[in-house]
């Protein structure tokens, strides 16, 4: 069992042109800001948008030829879990459940037994005569999954699944939604701007930016090399670009970064924020890359303070509140950043 | 308080209540049960019935699915389309009911194969005064069950269908649940309608007693005869408006 | 600009809608003073406005005579309100403010008179006979009441209006009963009327005054005299009435020669 999405669509201002494979037993995270892509991407994999070109094959079957071949929704063997998990507001828990069986000519009296199955495996059976708007999210969340998964479908789609619950319930429901994933045996598919879900759910990752791939790997991978701006951010290191030659990286400014490593030609640098020193004068020392700069912006987060440095070298640097209070830095303020030269890493873009 | 906005407010009420209020009064509580027994009462009261609650279902037969393409599809000329369709509710009845005339008449555009081909003449018959109804009443359900579809979450119906659910099946277990509150309070608003019409019945269907002569065509012939029965009869039809009316639960009309 | 110009239009046109009213005035003052150099007794000319209920089947024989009422009268003019005699009644009854009162039947009358309502006495105008309209052509072949009961439906006026009771009348004198489900009741006679000329009603009983004003629109079958009904028609100044000199004038000139022309003209017959 296996997809292959190769396709291209126009709708509206999104120019969307992507190509993703998966195969069966693995989940793949489509991960991307809003607007870039992803939910049109996993409507296309649902039959509710159609391709302008490519091809769809799920299995082996043609989905979707952007010419005479266009496999409705309803025929195609999936499950979707949607953003807002959409139960059925008229109908129970049990009868939501047992709705996808039913739509595909099993009686009425298999399909209940067959969803009160899988409710009582998820350990919601008290509430399989209750209202959707009865449930808490995470319960929601259960039963959207379970609905989902009732009829056995080949793919299995995600769409934001963490994102309609509060975030200190995300967390163990995660580990949750893992091992659901984990026992279905179709290819797994989950769309998510949350680089948590896709750390924790994923087996790999495909990074799409306004309408186009630009990085796919595991989450470990994409973490330790971001090729763009958009998931160093994600991952929380800065991000710089720039020529290499021998072991200095000249950037667009001027300035030069000293790296470690032998590379050469176009580069990508990486620094963790936690590796800038911040000083208010020009420090002497150790440190090879010392550039000078000023305070953009001071945040507040739990207990550190992310402070965004520019200059030639822009920067974020991450230190504590005393620190910042010790050396008096607002927004404005000429400060210094300071990283060693092992603590860049260095790679070819 | 703005004493000013209530002040007006009451008078408005009071321009609404007030007509109410003296029908109330003139009402012959004692001869009350004879007056509604009486041949021409009856035959009026049986005819309101039957006829409006035939016009009923014919609306909500044919104006679903009207609304649905109105809601859903789009295509050149929408607009004018609807607009249409809602013109019974503005033009005056009698208007309508001469264009029923020239449309479903014996000699009328349709009307006249109807009689040529099949012997059948819709003027002066109890199917011409459901026409009539079917024609002043639809509107109201139109409107009302284009709004709900138009308000509901499409997304159910996709969420329906990657389940694997035929149109169909769709629109009969998702969509006319989901919808079932606008499409309960058009089809009341149009019964209440049917019941009350006079102007498109009378000049379409005629006046026939116990064929054609719905309530209010007999309340205006017996106001001068026997003025009792007629009063009698207002008041059935206001108690039966009313009582509607009430039963609408405020989020159904879209107030409250 | 063009909200000005549009404007401006509107304004001229008014102006000689205003200016042919005028005019028409002036030719009416020139008409009047021949006519009073005709006459051989001069009328003083009344002023003012008088509303006049008349029965329906009154509609063109008054309208002219409204007409030439206000021709002999530059400074006064008629309204009419054309109805069901026994609505017009009602009306009256319960303070309607007219002025002058025509009806179709004796009894509507009386009515007024026993409410005190009628100042002085009612004076008979003018009679009128029932005849039988069908579609024209007659193509159920109505030839004489009794075919009435077969013909299919057949409009007749509610049994409250004069032409209605009437019209039972006469059914019943000559026997023939039409199923009540082919019967259908117009509030007037003009509606009644109308049925036929444009609705599907196959025939209808109203007056033989209607049946001429019909013209070609239907055909008219003459019931005999023996078995049709004469409908009687008085007029009076009613009580309430703010302007008795004028209404007084107006009943005048119904009865007068002129006025008894024009009736004639359209049909009716003669008071007695």
């Amino acid at each position: 069992m296996s997809l292959h999405a190769q396709l291209a669509l126009q709708l509206g201002s999104l120019d969307l042109e992507v190509t993703v494979d998966a195969d069966e037993g693995e989940t793949v995270a489509i991960l991307g800001p809003n607007g870039a892509g992803k939910t049109t991407f996993l409507r296309v994999l649902a039959g509710l948008a159609s391709i302008d070109r490519g091809v769809v094959v799920l299995d082996g079957a043609v989905l979707d030829d952007a010419g005479s071949v266009f496999v409705p929704p309803e025929r195609r063997p999936i499950g979707v879990v949607f953003q807002d998990y959409l139960l059925f507001p008229h109908l129970s828990v049990l009868e939501n459940v047992a709705f996808g069986l039913r739509s595909r000519g099993v009686g009425r009296a298999e399909a209940r037994r067959a969803a009160a199955d899988s409710l009582e495996r998820l350990g919601l059976a008290d509430r399989a005569a209750s209202k959707p708007r009865q449930l808490s999210g995470g319960q929601s969340q259960r039963v959207a999954l379970a609905r989902a998964m009732a009829t056995e479908p080949r793919l299995l789609l995600l769409d934001e699944p963490m994102a309609a619950l509060d975030q200190s319930a995300r967390g163990a429901l995660r580990r949750e939604l893992r091992a659901q994933l984990a026992s279905f045996p179709g290819v797994r598919l989950l769309v998510t701007h949350d680089p948590l879900d896709a750390a924790a759910l994923a087996d790999r990752l495909v990074i799409i930016e306004r309408g186009e791939i630009v990085q796919v790997g595991t989450f470990a991978e994409v973490a330790a090399r971001p090729r763009s701006s958009y998931v160093a951010e994600l991952v929380g290191v800065n991000l710089l670009q720039g020529v290499a030659d021998g072991d200095h990286v000249r950037l667009p400014s001027g300035a030069t970064l000293v790296a470690p490593e032998v590379v050469a030609g176009d580069v990508f640098a990486v620094v963790h924020p936690r590796s800038v020193a911040l000083h208010r004068e020009e420090p002497t020392g150790s440190p090879r890359n010392v550039a000078a700069g000023t305070v953009e912006n001071v945040e507040l987060l739990g207990d550190r303070v992310r402070i965004r440095v520019s200059g030639p070298v822009p920067l974020v640097a991450e230190v504590t509140p005393s620190a910042v209070s010790e050396l008096g830095l607002v927004e404005g303020t000429p400060v210094w950043t300071a990283f060693k030269a092992t603590d860049v890493t260095v790679f070819p873009r | 308080m703005p004493w000013l906005a209530v002040l007006i407010a009451f008078v408005g009420f009071a321009f609404i209540a007030l007509p109410l209020i003296g029908l109330l009064l003139e009402v012959p509580w004692g001869s009350l049960r004879d007056d509604l027994t009486t041949p021409e009462a009856a035959a009026a009261l049986r005819l309101s019935v039957v006829c409006s609650l035939w016009a009923t279902a014919l609306a909500v037969l044919f104006g679903v699915p009207l609304a649905w393409v109105l809601a859903r599809v789009s295509f050149p000329g929408r607009s004018i389309v609807r607009a249409l369709v809602l013109l019974p509710l503005v033009v005056p009845p009698v208007v309508g009911g001469v264009g029923l005339f020239y449309a479903f008449g014996r000699d009328g555009l349709v009307g006249q194969y109807l009689y040529d081909w099949f012997g059948i003449q819709l003027t002066f018959s109890t199917a011409g005064a459901v026409f009539a109804e079917t024609f002043v009443a639809m509107p109201f359900l139109v409107i009302t069950v284009e709004a709900a579809l138009r308000s509901m979450d499409r997304r159910y119906e996709d969420a329906a269908a990657t389940l694997g659910a035929q149109p169909l099946t769709v629109a009969r277990r998702i969509t006319l649940p989901l919808i079932a509150p606008g499409l309960v309070a058009g089809a009341a608003l149009a019964w209440a309608r049917a019941l009350g019409e006079f102007g498109a019945t009378i000049t379409f269907a005629g006046n026939i007693q116990g064929r054609t002569q719905t309530t209010p065509l007999a309340v205006y012939l017996l106001l001068e005869s026997k003025p009792d029965v007629a009063i009698g009869l207002s008041i059935v039809l206001l108690a039966v408006c009313v009582a509607v009316l009430a039963l609408l639960r405020d989020r159904w009309l879209g107030v409250g | 600009m063009r909200k000005h110009l549009r404007f401006l239009i509107a304004v001229v046109a008014l102006s000689g809608f205003v200016a042919a009213g005028c005019g028409r005035d002036s030719d009416a003052d020139d008409n009047a003073s021949s006519t009073t150099k005709q006459a051989t007794t001069a009328v003083p000319a009344v002023t003012g406005n008088i509303t006049v209920s008349a029965a329906a089947s009154l509609t063109e024989a008054f309208t002219k005579i409204g007409e030439d009422f206000e021709t002999a009268n530059p400074d006064a003019t008629t309204t009419f309100n054309f109805g069901s005699s026994g609505t017009l009644a009602t009306q009256i009854l319960q303070g309607a403010p007219a002025d002058t009162f025509a009806s179709a039947d004796e009894d509507n009358m009386t009515k007024l008179v026993d409410a005190s309502l009628v100042d002085g006495s009612p004076v008979v105008f003018a009679t009128n006979k029932l005849a039988i309209v069908t579609k024209p052509g007659n193509p159920k072949n109505v030839k004489t009441l009794a075919d009435l009961a077969t013909a299919g439906i057949v409009s007749l006026c509610a049994d409250t209006v004069p032409c209605g009771k009437y019209a039972a009348q006469i059914l019943q004198t000559a026997g023939v009963t039409i199923p009540e489900t082919s019967v259908t009741r117009g509030q007037d006679v003009k509606a009644t009327l109308a049925a036929v000329t444009t609705g599907d009603a196959e025939a209808a009983i109203v007056y033989v005054t209607d049946a001429k004003s019909a013209g070609s629109a239907v055909d008219a079958v003459t019931i005999p005299d023996a078995e049709n009904a004469i409908a009687t028609y008085p007029i009076a100044t009613l009580t309430a009435s703010t302007n008795k000199e004028a209404s007084k004038a107006f009943v005048d000139s119904v009865t007068s020669s002129k006025g008894q022309a024009t009736l004639r003209s359209f049909g009716f017959l003669p008071p007695s």
